[in-house]
């Protein structure tokens, strides 16, 4: 017991699946806490009423410039026949009025409808500083450039500084050079004259000090007022009749996000993978080596005993495989040194009288050698029988019809009336000296019972079939499966043999994967053995 | 006996074995047979007999107390011994092979026919005596791309396969491969691989040789036991241990 405790070592697979599931557990963890930490917050769909409708502002200008909406992946903007629904929302009304103000246009010429309104004094917001400021000038002044037009862009940053850029080059204002390369020909067909062109989605801070501008962005309180919109559409009509529709977009910051948390989750998820394949290999291998050491043991108790590895379970029961193992190869011994034993003490006393018999007169020295071969017949069929194991002998490639023909031969040498006939070569996978003995105890059968034997050998689809037939009287169908058995005999009287060649025969055909039967002959028996191919 | 006649003294057989009226018995059939025989109660006996007169032949039986029958073969084999035949109460094919493999010129089961024991001792001391081009019990010989398994009687093909033959096919082809490139009467056959007591003819011979031929031909491949009209038959190939 004490040495069973101490060499069982190993984990119980239950601390091993806990360990995996903690493992899983801390992975997930991990990922969460790394979205929180690194990733900024999610940017909000909310966006200020009087910012979009600035910026609804410059595509219906564009829009009555260009004769086509404006090309803005923020928004989506269509023109349609019908006017967008009217929707009563009192707290839209002062933007609704200002808007319509600023188009020239009836307030009932522009509908505003949002799915969610809320006013805010807390959301602090993002100013653009210079740089982005300057970026989006240049921007605009390329745009106007590819439309073939002039004009002076004026872009509104953080406060400070408001960049002028006319249509013949850059204003340098501090520090930021905004550089329009060459004055393009003036376009015959002017359109619209544009003096001021806004792109500025960012609010203007209440009243910023006069500073140069800071290179970081900086953030800034939502004016007192403010109105905030999500899923919002507005639409304005133009001149000829039709509405120009601006509809929230998606909001590509969130996409971003969404993508950068993915790519955490996905990469957590992607190591934690890895890590569970190699440990899944690690748990199972032992149990793969196992069953695979314990087939072998099936197959050949001689063979390696079975390492004890792996969880706590296994090693258990790989400890009672080896002790199995162990007694069956004592077993086997024993089986093995009984036999010899039987063989030698039976054979001996043989011996001795074959060789008394010598001394005697021929006639009688004859009668007693015909005796003790009987005798001797019988113990060799006991002791090959009680040995039997079919999987000790190895399986080879083997020319079946030359056995046949070997066994034939050996008999029509000694006197005996075998025949074989077949020229076809038929090449089977099975036990050479297992083989020999199948058909040699059939052909002794046949010579038992009858004066003669006749093999004959034909192939079939996935099979071979070998007919052993003799000219004695047959044996009666209710005893076709008993002749089987062992020790089971036809007639006992006046016959030899203890009754067990068939029965070898057929265990010996069956470890093959084949069969013996008897089938009904016009005279005589008919054996045959269907062996696959 | 035109064996006894070629040699000045008779050939002495040295029995070894635990059962006291087998030995007497065998040192009978010996003596009888005009062999000098004397026997060893087990393995200790037997070398201190070998190193005083030797022996031209042992026969062995397998299990006896102290050391048995197939320890002291794989012993003795190798430095010179003489030949071995093993006799046995363990009649196996498969106990066979092993005491062949083992090194054992021979193997016979208990209880045998003692005339057949002396044939076999015969058989044993001749192929002894033609130490040119003997193979070595318990080997195997290449030929061609065949091998002949000697313990297990077997013909194994260049792809393989396992070709029994026959106890006349496997006497033949060992003759054939233990005297190569020679021209062999079909006396001189017969004598080899027959038993001398077999009432046998020239014909059987013929036939013989006609089922090996069957058995070692194979498409494209030369033929390897030829016929030399009016002479007999010559094995046609060199074979490698």
């Amino acid at each position: 017991m004490a040495a069973n405790a101490r060499s069982l070592r190993g984990l119980p697979i239950a601390a091993y699946l806990a360990l995996l599931v903690a493992l899983a557990l801390a992975a997930a963890f991990i990922a969460v806490m790394a979205v929180v930490l690194w990733l900024p917050p999610r940017p909000p769909d909310v966006m200020r009423a009087d910012m979009v409708s600035e910026h609804f502002k410059v595509g219906y200008e564009h829009m009555r410039a260009v004769g086509r909406p404006i090309d803005d992946h923020g928004m989506t903007w269509r023109v349609q026949a019908e006017a967008p629904h009217q929707r009563h929302l009192p707290q839209m009304h002062p933007t609704q009025h200002m808007l319509a103000g600023e188009l020239d246009l009836q307030p009932n010429q522009v509908r505003i409808a949002a799915a969610q309104i809320q006013r805010s004094d807390v959301f602090v917001f993002r100013v653009r500083d210079a740089h982005e400021a300057a970026r989006d000038a240049r921007r605009e002044v390329e745009r106007l450039r590819r439309e073939g037009r002039r004009g002076q862009v004026v872009v509104r940053g953080g406060g400070e500084p408001e960049i002028h850029v006319d249509a013949d080059g850059a204003v340098i204002e501090q520090g930021f050079e905004i550089r329009v390369p060459e004055p393009l020909p003036e376009p015959g067909a002017a359109p619209v004259p544009r003096r001021r062109h806004a792109v500025s989605v960012a609010p203007s801070p209440p009243s910023p000090p006069a500073a140069p501008a800071p290179r970081a962005a900086v953030f800034a309180p939502a004016p007192p007022g403010t109105v905030l919109i999500s899923g919002f559409e507005i639409g304005a009509q133009l001149p000829d009749g039709r509405w120009l529709v601006m509809r929230q977009g998606r909001n590509w910051a969130e996409l971003s996000w969404i993508g950068r948390a993915t790519v955490i989750i996905g990469g957590t998820l992607l190591i934690l993978s890895l890590l569970a394949v190699w440990f899944a290999r690690r748990l199972t291998r032992p149990i793969r080596n196992f069953s695979d050491a314990v087939q072998a043991v099936g197959v050949d108790p001689q063979s390696e005993p079975v390492r004890e590895e792996g969880p706590r379970e296994l090693r258990g029961a790989a400890r009672a495989v080896n002790t199995m193992q162990a007694r069956l190869r004592a077993l086997i011994a024993d089986r093995t040194k009984t036999l010899a034993a039987v063989a030698h003490d039976m054979r001996t006393p043989l011996m001795r009288l074959r060789l008394t018999a010598e001394n005697a007169p021929p006639e009688q020295r004859d009668k007693m050698a015909r005796e003790i071969e009987e005798v001797e017949a019988l113990v060799a069929s006991f002791i090959a029988f009680a040995r039997d194991d079919p999987a000790e002998e190895a399986r080879v490639r083997l020319d079946l019809s030359a056995l046949l023909h070997s066994i034939a031969d050996d008999h029509a040498e000694a006197g005996r009336n075998v025949s074989f006939t077949s020229d076809e070569r038929v090449i089977i996978t099975g036990q050479s000296l297992g083989l020999k003995r199948l058909f040699s105890n059939l052909v002794d059968n046949a010579l038992k019972y009858g004066a003669s034997a006749r093999i004959k050998l034909r192939r079939e689809e996935n099979a071979v079939i070998v007919d052993v037939e003799d000219d004695g009287p047959g044996i009666p169908s209710d005893q076709r499966e008993s002749v089987f058995e062992p020790f089971v005999r036809l007639n006992a009287e006046g016959t030899r043999g203890a009754g067990l060649g068939l029965a070898a025969a057929r265990s010996i055909a069956r470890a093959h994967g084949g069969d013996i039967v008897i089938l009904d002959a016009e005279h005589g028996a008919l054996l045959r053995v269907t062996l696959p191919s | 006996m035109a064996l006894m006649a070629d040699t000045p003294q008779p050939p002495h057989v040295l029995i070894v074995d635990d059962d006291s009226a087998i030995r007497d018995g065998l040192v009978d059939v010996f003596t009888r047979a005009g062999f000098s025989a004397s026997a060893a109660a087990d393995v200790a006996a037997m070398e201190r007999q070998l190193a005083a007169k030797g022996a031209d032949l042992i026969v062995l039986d397998l299990m006896m107390p102290g050391e048995d029958g197939l320890s002291a073969c794989k012993r003795l084999s190798g430095k010179g011994r003489p030949p071995i035949i093993m006799l046995s109460a363990l009649g196996d094919d498969a106990d066979r092979i092993v005491g062949l493999e083992i090194g054992a010129d021979d193997y016979l089961a208990k209880p045998c026919n003692p005339r057949e024991l002396v044939a076999r001792a015969r058989a044993v001391l001749r192929r002894a005596r033609e130490s040119e081009g003997a193979v070595a019990p318990g080997e195997s010989v290449r030929f061609a791309g065949f091998r002949l398994d000697i313990p297990r009687r077997e013909l194994v093909d260049p792809d393989d396969v396992v070709i029994p033959l026959s106890a006349g096919e496997f006497r033949l082809l060992r003759a054939f491969v233990e005297r190569p490139q020679r021209v062999l009467s079909r006396e001189q056959l017969l004598d080899f691989a027959f038993d001398n007591d077999a009432d046998v003819f020239d014909r059987a011979v013929d036939v013989q040789v006609s089922r090996l031929r069957k058995k070692l031909e194979r498409p494209g491949s030369i033929e390897i036991i030829r016929t030399v009209r009016g002479e007999g038959y010559l094995f046609a190939v060199r074979p490698m241990a």
